[in-house]
């Protein structure tokens, strides 16, 4: 115990514990709103972004990550944009940015001169390199999502469950699904971060499906993702300090085994 | 009567209307009166989803006039000299907030959706038909949990109001969404094709809770469907094809 309260003193774990528990609380919220809407390609979409995003950073010589980081952000908020003036389905969107992200990431480090595995760093992600300045986005993106799920509550609703009916009743169904997409897309970029490409599921995508397995409403839903959320990432970090693990591979395999005992379970109670 | 007159609930003259270059309402003419029970069949594709929607202002009409509890959501003219110094955008915001105010004295049930894949219960699913009374800022209070409740008493759904909608067979969903309908204390009821996709028992069921909801509470009601409607039951039903009322 002591040897964890030591370790929370150096600010290099602090900022990495508080980056879990935050996105742990906040951004698995989101993963109700990518099973909801079926944007479960949406991740992989992002991923390859995020290559073509470190492809660029390293072409004009920085690091991947921030280059990744910046790409999926910038990315996310053009997606739920252009998917609404163009009237172009999200998976349309996601397959136009997926092939052209990838062909644009080759050419770019073919151009450069870059080796291509260098740029493969950013699907692992590091998050004792996170900067206080992530933290900082960390934290206002979770209070972003907070604050979006409590004023829009009922409005997120609708559009989850019926988008005909939402725009029947009146509900600016264009501008929630924008402001999903996007609040998505910066949850990516976040987590994108903290844990790497591959494991961003861990983080935002498996809470929520955990979640819709045991939740009876929308509010229970989103309760449920943080818990299990909190469980899956703070419970890996701590994993990760006690077994000397890597922080983010710890935390993934944490949200799986939260997932597997909540199919197990739901599969008992039914 | 004439279009336009109080009795007139709905009014809708020369309307043309459709999608970019496809034109799919063509100098469509109609007027309903309060309290009538309107059947329009037609078959796939003849305009009859697109008049509701022209009727809900999700569809602008490209021509012809649209009004609504006297109210003009399309096509007004402009007489007055403040009117006619408007610009576009302007009228447009106008044209936009008479709509918002007509959609809430809207009731719609749309045809059978595949199940929703968030949880939802049956009476929450009917308290979101209260939205517009309540919105952003103002969430739904005790008044409107007490018209939901007494929504869901009125289409025999009370003893299933905890149930989640995804536990439920095709008609006891479209029961739940003819509640969240009527939820909204509806002045004119808008439905789009609601026995598509039920069993034969299911189908007669709805039809006649319909029915019976229309003689209890008057409430002016357009159905639209490709199926047969029993026509001693309506006011009046009308056919539609290609566009066209026949």
């Amino acid at each position: 115990m002591s040897d964890i309260i030591a370790a929370l003193s150096i600010p290099v774990i602090r900022h990495a514990f508080l980056g879990m528990l935050i996105a742990g609380g906040t951004l698995s919220l989101l993963g109700v709103v990518i099973v909801s809407l079926h944007l479960t390609a949406i991740r992989f979409t992002l991923m390859h972004i995020g290559l073509l995003g470190a492809a660029a950073g390293m072409s004009l010589g920085f690091a991947p990550g921030p280059g990744a980081f910046t790409l999926v952000l910038v990315a996310s908020v053009v997606m739920g944009v252009t998917g609404k003036r163009f009237s172009i389905s999200a998976s349309s969107v996601m397959g136009l940015f997926m092939t052209g992200s990838l062909a644009a990431a080759f050419l770019l480090l073919a151009i450069a001169g870059v080796p291509a595995m260098d740029v493969f760093g950013v699907f692992a992600g590091n998050i004792l390199l996170m900067t206080r300045l992530d933290l900082i986005f960390v934290a206002v993106l979770g209070a972003a999502v907070i604050t979006v799920f409590a004023v829009a509550y009922r409005e997120i609703e609708l559009v989850l469950l019926d988008e005909e009916l939402a725009r029947a009743l009146g509900v600016p169904v264009d501008l929630v699904t924008a402001g999903l997409f996007v609040l998505v897309g910066a949850g990516v970029a976040a987590a994108l971060r903290l844990v790497g490409a591959l494991l961003v599921d861990a983080i935002i995508l498996l809470p929520g499906i955990a979640a819709l397995r045991f939740a009876r409403g929308f509010g229970s839903a989103l309760l449920l993702s943080a818990l299990f959320g909190l469980i899956a990432c703070v419970g890996g970090f701590f994993g990760a300090l006690v077994f000397d693990l890597p922080i983010g591979a710890s935390a993934a395999a944490a949200s799986t085994l939260v997932l597997a005992l909540s199919v197990l379970l739901s599969r008992l109670k039914n | 009567m004439t279009p336009g007159s109080p009795e007139a609930v709905i009014a809708l003259s020369g309307v043309h209307a459709g999608y970019g270059s496809t034109r799919v309402l063509h100098d469509f003419s109609l007027t309903v009166h309060r309290g009538e029970l309107v059947g329009v069949v037609g078959p796939n594709g003849s305009g009859k989803t697109t008049l509701l929607k022209v009727l809900l202002g999700l569809v602008e009409p490209t021509g012809g006039r649209v009004e609504i509890l006297g109210r003009t959501i399309s096509g007004g003219r402009e007489t007055g000299r403040r009117t006619r110094r408007m610009n576009g955008s302007l009228r447009r915001r106008l044209a936009r907030r008479e709509r918002a105010r007509v959609r809430r004295t809207i009731g719609y049930l749309p045809q059978l959706q595949a199940p929703p894949a968030l949880p939802i219960t049956v009476d929450e699913a009917v308290l979101l038909g209260r939205w517009g009374r309540y919105s952003w800022l103002r969430r739904p209070d005790s008044e409107d949990r007490r018209i939901a409740a007494e929504c869901v008493e009125m289409v025999g759904m009370a003893e299933l109001a905890r149930r989640d909608l995804k536990t439920l067979s095709g008609g006891q969903r479209q029961r739940t969404s003819l509640a969240r309908a009527l939820a909204r204390r509806p002045e004119m009821l808008l439905m789009d094709e609601p026995t598509t996709y039920l069993d034969k028992s299911a189908k007669a069921d709805l039809m006649v809770r319909i029915i019976d909801l229309h003689e209890l509470l008057g409430i002016t009601t357009i159905m639209v469907t490709h199926e047969e409607v029993p026509g001693r039951d309506f006011d009046r039903v009308l056919r539609m094809e290609e566009g066209y009322l026949l």
